[in-house]
């Protein structure tokens, strides 16, 4: 076998938190005490050789380094201090930006140095948005966000409405096509990887019934988080971190409908929600869980590195961060503006558009594309063991 | 030069440990000449090399190369041997060391002629030691079959003071109310024989060492195939003293390891491989399961090798066992992925032996006692003050290492007499 070791791949691992990748000595110990790895070709011994080797081909198409959720045990019980777990971190990582469309906006999302542009550009967007709709003064009277981006008497769509939906759904819009890009070549190249042809194709309803919605079911019971040993405690911040974007997705939704569909014939819809409102109510607790679940994975983290004496990556670092910004961000704003600050209210509520936007925009470049590929690749896990992906082999 | 004092000569070698490299460092600098205190903690002489059933290069019982090393020290008057001795302090520097020994009561004398009568009468019982706790002896007791000294000794711990085995001894050999007796020697160098322990394998939580009779260590299966040993020579699963229809080896249990020890044990893979004899020639046919990480069979051991490998029904799967079941039967099942083919194994045994490395016996006393250490508490030499190390204490390595190093240790300790 011809092994050409791709030198930039094996030195971007080293920089992302696998810089610990060449101690491995193949004992295998950690395909052993992985709680969530299979009896049939288990991880993550063989991904630490291809990583060594520089196989990134191989790495990216191999749906065990998604299916990995860094429990620790391995790394735990690694005899060489290698780390499997933060070196499968690292491919994560590098896969995400690899299958990153467009790859220039993939690639700045990977290194810190880049934060000023990360930040800016979503900050400049929705500043020179406010700037030309008009609405870029402090409020009289009682804080509305509906009025942020000014208000005019077209009774069928306000106008920051419009505003929000020219910013959001753009940048909503180019996270979707990119996951969606990106997890159609990642299942093209894990059927490659798993000699599963494509001609055998399960319906889409098929796909939905045997392969996603079991996948999703899993994920919502968090499953295999539960099964970890030594990390046990990242499912405890995960799971109502995960329900907070769920209750958060539902009430957007909610808004998004109700305020640019339903709204064109029920104007009365336009305005801020009751603080009774069951979506408002869903609302607010969803912000709580996402607090409370974001510092819990953040304190996790800091004990983590602290007790290893290990540096931080970016990688982990900016999406807590991210949604720590979010959850502080909307709270302040509507705290603020329940007290009625005007000037607060409006820079929080800035500060919260701009840290959503940036959640969105980056969606499947960084940390949190995971939600996307993982859940995906316990999919293929299921497709590469089903009928579809064995009839071929048996050719 | 005069003997000054009687107790301590000048000159004089002190040296820590009497097993294979304490014995050959003493015997080699006493046979030249110089004086040896020869101290040892346990009641007898021969350390580990007197529980191996066999030992390398030449795989002889240990009765070959100690009885040897036992006449050329009962010979030699310049070594005077202190067992069930250990050091309280050091003091002092190269040439001029003084030495507080400590040695705890035997409760036998030396008109001991090991003849048994007092095991006979007495009712208390301790685990064997000697054999790893898998046996049984009365609370007074013979250390193992050809102990030296040959005197028997009482286990404080187990004994009840109750005295019929002094009524039983025929030659006032018991004394119960013996004291432990502290005494000073001036040497003029030290010589660290202190060699190994077996690594606590319930050190290893997932190898389930205490959870099952089926797992034992590669000291325990050296005492279970040796003749004096609790089966008598016969290799049984302790417990159950089944007849084991498979057997299955787990390498580097605890060595090459961070989290345990992270230094190679030298050792453990020969053992492993004479222990497979041990088990032919005893079951030719049984499966025999040899997991590991590499194979490290150094110098002339390749030839040992060789042959093992090309038994069909000796299965060498590289990959490190990471997690042992036991499972209802009595057996284990160990498992682990086969690094060549990328699949998990599941195999059954009905006896699995972990291959346990070498721990440095003196790792938590030696900076007490002023002893250099290196990271993983082998002593280091120090040719300028005098304090050397020999066999296991230096590093890790077989019998034949230890016995040539050994050698090369007692011509530095004259070295450092003679300044």
């Amino acid at each position: 076998m011809q092994i050409n070791p791709d030198l930039k791949f094996i030195r971007y691992l080293k920089g992302a938190g696998g810089d610990t990748l060449k101690k491995c000595f193949q004992c295998a110990t950690c395909s052993v005490v992985c709680p969530l790895s299979g009896d049939d070709k288990p991880f993550p011994r063989k991904e630490m050789i291809w990583a060594q080797w520089g196989l990134k081909d191989k790495l990216v198409a191999d749906p065990d380094i998604f299916l990995c959720h860094q429990c620790g045990d391995c790394t735990a019980y690694c005899p060489r201090g290698a780390k499997p777990g933060d070196v499968l971190g690292a491919i994560r990582a590098y896969a995400y930006t690899e299958y990153g469309f467009p790859a220039g906006l993939a690639r700045l999302a990977t290194a810190a140095k880049n934060l000023p542009l990360l930040i800016g550009i979503p900050a400049a967007i929705i500043l020179i948005m406010w700037y030309i709709s008009g609405g870029m003064h402090l409020p009289t009277g009682e804080i509305d966000f509906g009025h942020f981006f000014g208000h005019w008497d077209f009774k069928y769509l306000t106008k920051t409405t419009m505003f929000i939906d020219l910013i959001m759904l753009p940048a909503a819009g180019l996270a979707v096509f990119s996951a969606y890009k990106g997890v159609t070549s990642m299942w093209k190249k894990m059927c490659e990887g798993a000699n599963a042809s494509p001609e055998w194709r399960p319906s889409c309803g098929k796909f939905m019934n045997d392969f996603l919605w079991p996948s999703v079911k899993e994920i919502l019971s968090h499953d295999r988080f539960n099964e970890c040993g030594v990390n046990k405690d990242r499912a405890r911040g995960h799971k109502p971190l995960m329900y907070a974007f769920i209750g958060l997705l539902i009430v957007t939704t909610y808004g998004f409908i109700s305020k640019d569909f339903i709204g064109i014939f029920v104007p009365s819809l336009h305005g801020p929600l009751h603080l009774y409102d069951p979506f408002k109510i869903l609302a607010n607790i969803s912000a709580i869980a996402l607090i409370y679940g974001i510092f819990i994975l953040w304190g996790n983290r800091s004990n983590e590195e602290s007790e290893s004496g290990k540096q931080g990556t970016f990688y982990d670092w900016f999406l807590i961060y991210e949604i720590a910004a979010v959850g502080v961000t909307g709270i302040l704003a509507e705290l603020t503006r329940l007290a009625g600050l005007p000037f607060l209210a409006y820079l929080f509520y800035f500060c919260h558009l701009v840290s959503v936007m940036m959640l969105f925009l980056y969606m499947p470049y960084t940390k949190f594309a995971h939600m996307v590929y993982r859940t995906f690749a316990m999919a293929f896990e299921r497709y590469r063991d089903s009928g579809f992906a064995n009839s071929v082999k048996a050719d | 030069m005069t003997d000054a004092g009687g107790a301590s000569p000048m000159g004089a070698v002190l040296v820590v440990g009497g097993g294979i490299s304490g014995m050959t460092v003493a015997l080699e600098a006493a046979e030249v000449g110089k004086d040896v205190f020869l101290i040892e903690k346990n009641p007898y002489l021969g350390g580990r090399v007197a529980q191996l059933n066999q030992y390398f290069p030449k795989l002889c019982p240990p009765s070959c190369g100690m009885e040897i090393n036992f006449k050329r020290l009962k010979n030699n008057r310049k070594v005077r041997m202190y067992t069930m001795t250990q050091i309280k302090s050091v003091s002092g520097a190269a040439g001029n060391y003084e030495v507080t020994l400590e040695t705890t009561p035997r409760m036998v004398n030396n008109n001991c002629t090991a003849c048994n009568d007092c095991v006979a009468v007495c009712p208390e019982e301790r685990d064997n030691a000697f054999n790893f706790g898998m046996d049984k002896t009365k609370a007074i007791y013979k250390p193992h079959e050809m102990a030296m000294p040959m005197k028997y000794a009482i286990d404080p711990e187990a004994c009840t003071k109750c005295g019929k085995c002094v009524e039983a001894c025929k030659y006032q050999a018991i004394e119960l109310d013996m004291a432990a007796k502290t005494f000073t020697v001036n040497v003029a160098s030290i010589a660290w024989s202190t060699g190994w322990n077996p690594y606590d394998p319930t050190q290893m939580d997932n190898l389930k060492f205490n959870q099952s009779d089926a797992i034992i260590t590669n000291m325990m299966m050296e005492r279970l195939a040796a003749p004096a040993g609790p089966t008598k020579g016969k290799i049984l699963r302790p417990g159950d003293n089944k007849e084991p229809e498979s057997f299955g080896f787990v390498q580097c249990a605890g060595s090459r390891d961070e989290n345990h020890l992270e230094y190679c044990s030298y050792i453990c893979c020969m053992a492993t491989m004479k222990q497979i004899t041990y088990i032919r020639e005893r079951y030719p046919e049984v499966p025999i399961y040899i997991f590991y990480i590499d194979l490290r069979t150094p110098g002339k051991y390749e030839k040992f090798r060789a042959p093992l490998m090309s038994d069909p029904n000796n299965h060498f799967i590289k990959g490190k066992v990471a997690d042992i079941v036991p499972e209802a039967d009595g057996g284990v099942t160990m498992i682990a992925e086969n690094a060549v083919t990328g699949e998990k194994i599941k195999q059954k045994v009905d006896l699995a032996i972990l291959a346990t490395g070498m721990e440095p016996a003196a790792k938590s006393q030696a900076a007490a006692l002023g002893v250099q250490t290196d990271n993983n508490g082998f002593i280091v030499s120090d040719a300028d003050k005098a304090m050397l190390s020999a066999g296991c204490a230096r590093k890790a390595s077989d019998v034949v290492t230890a016995a040539q190093n050994s050698t090369a240790v007692a011509l530095k300790a004259i070295q450092a007499s003679r300044r």
